[in-house]
């Protein structure tokens, strides 16, 4: 070029190799915590089956408030007597606890390293064609964070967002005489509020999304690359969203319309 | 046909860059991005103004020299074409059209349309090669290799390293790139002695300079060569085997 355009420093002046390629890695190593992600997600998504299928002891035909109420009692004692009183509980929820500050640390921080690696200030933004899903999913995992704090105050806790019906005392007696807390209650009259039902509804449609790219991404993470292998998780990842979707935001929905009462 | 060109002009590396806006009055449908660009060149140097600088090479779509992000998309509106295959036909008379450099800290702007990709090669530096001595050319036949295994080696092959993954990656992730690279290598006999320590290497350099995969898949959709979207989890297979083989090569 004609040195009309020298206040231009030409491309060859321009250092090339600035980063050495010897520096390591940020430590912890993205890919091992894509993997702990992947571990604890799966965990964590097992835990919402189960969950779940407790949940639907709402919809048996004949007296769902015993059966439910049953089955609570029956988690507390569960591995009763090779572990006595509520161990097993304790060790079930302290494993679900660590999956989820081990997945919520990884996500953070494999966030954080994608915010720095994107580029480009001051230029338009990227024009992304589909997967907003996967985008967004540090949004999504806020939400469900939230809801399950929520979660806990309203059903487990009875404490600030729980109805003022809430009572954990053991009021219900079941056939055999032993007096438990009466947890189908405490459903009923915390889903009789509208807001609370509505609230309840939107997040698991949150969750399905969130779970929907989770399940997809563990088969990546853990390295799976067979064609079969992915479809099927593909396939995997709708049903169980689905199935999460479907069977617990339908409780709230229920009870609002009066199809589960008292 | 009319098009007004939004450009993005920087001077130099880590200078401010700004949005120039050119108007293209003769393009013509059948002219490649490329050639819309040398035309608008030709208008500016005409009028004494300085052309755009961006790369390309053989116009062919098998070097992957060129890469610019054209309305906010690498390479194009099409899926899986590079900028040079990529056509005046899919915009309308009178639109305007976007380009703008690649877009990854990783790739940091030398002038206008044109990025330092070199991150890519250093991933490649690190382990993206075969360092066996294989002696002289052997026998037909003496190695052999499946149909299969050949036919998908070439495939990941296929990649002509032109960053495209890296800039539709809302992550700025490499993982379509360096996974390519981990699968091809992987499925060749010469490749499979060293496997575990390249697996180790390019995933280290990888992440020292590139972000995090989220499995989003914008990357398989902007890739010109058409490399499955199956690379990324290559990426994390290759890693997680070499960590089960602490200190060995393969």
């Amino acid at each position: 070029m004609s040195s009309q355009f020298e206040e231009r420093s030409g491309i060859d002046q321009i250092p090339v190799a600035k980063r050495p390629a010897t520096t390591p890695p940020p430590r912890p190593q993205t890919w091992l915590l894509k993997l702990i992600m992947a571990l604890t997600g799966s965990v964590l998504v097992a835990f919402l089956l189960f969950h779940l299928a407790g949940n639907l002891k709402v919809y048996l035909p004949d007296d769902p408030r015993l059966h439910f109420n049953e089955y609570a009692h029956w988690l507390r004692g569960l591995l009763n007597p090779l572990v006595p009183g509520e161990t097993f509980l304790w060790v079930f929820r302290g494993t679900l606890v660590l999956c989820l500050v081990l997945h919520l640390y990884s996500g953070l921080t494999i966030k954080i390293r994608a915010w720095r690696a994107r580029g480009g200030r001051g230029r338009a933004v990227n024009v992304t064609k589909h997967h907003l899903v996967g985008r967004t999913m540090i949004w999504s995992g806020g939400i469900i964070l939230a809801f399950i704090i929520f979660h806990l105050l309203d059903l487990t806790l009875g404490r600030g967002v729980a109805s003022s019906k809430f009572s954990s005392a053991a009021s219900y007696d079941l056939p055999d005489g032993t007096a438990v807390t009466d947890a189908y209650s405490n459903l009923v009259h915390s889903f009789e509020r509208p807001s609370v039902a509505a609230f309840y509804v939107l997040v698991m449609m949150v969750v399905a999304f969130h779970i929907n790219h989770g399940i997809w991404s563990i088969i990546n993470d853990f390295g799976g690359t067979a064609k079969r292998t992915r479809n099927v998780f593909l396939f995997l990842a709708a049903v169980a969203a689905l199935i999460i979707v479907i069977g617990n935001a339908s409780i709230p929905l229920a009870v609002q319309l009066g199809v589960i009462t008292l | 046909m009319r098009l007004i060109l939004e450009i993005w002009r920087q001077d130099r590396p880590g200078a401010d860059g700004r949005y120039e806006t050119h108007e293209v009055v003769d393009a013509t449908p059948e002219m490649s991005l490329l050639e819309l660009l040398d035309r608008l060149n030709h208008q500016l140097v005409e009028n004494n103004t300085d052309p755009v600088a961006f790369e390309s090479d053989c116009r062919e779509g098998i070097c992957g020299t060129c890469g610019v992000d054209v309305n906010g998309v690498p390479h194009g509106p099409r899926d899986n074409v590079p900028a040079c295959g990529q056509h005046v036909r899919d915009f309308k008379d009178g639109q305007t059209v976007r380009f703008e450099p690649f877009r990854s800290k990783a790739f940091p702007v030398l002038r206008d349309l044109i990025v330092d990709r070199t991150g890519l090669d250093r991933i490649i530096q690190a382990g993206g090669t075969i360092a066996v001595d294989a002696g002289t050319a052997p026998d037909a036949e003496t190695v052999q290799v499946t149909h299969d295994d050949a036919e998908r080696a070439l495939d990941f092959a296929a990649c002509i390293g032109c960053g495209a993954c890296v800039s539709a990656c809302p992550n700025g992730a490499a993982y379509l790139f360096t996974g390519s690279k981990l699968a091809h290598l992987a499925l060749i006999p010469h490749g499979k002695q060293e496997r575990a320590k390249r697996a180790r290497a390019m995933v280290d350099q990888m992440e020292h300079e590139f972000g995090p995969c989220s499995q989003i898949g914008e990357c398989a959709l902007a890739c010109p060569a058409e490399i499955p979207l199956s690379a990324i989890a290559v990426v994390n297979r290759e890693r997680i085997r070499a960590g089960f083989k602490k200190g060995k090569a393969n």
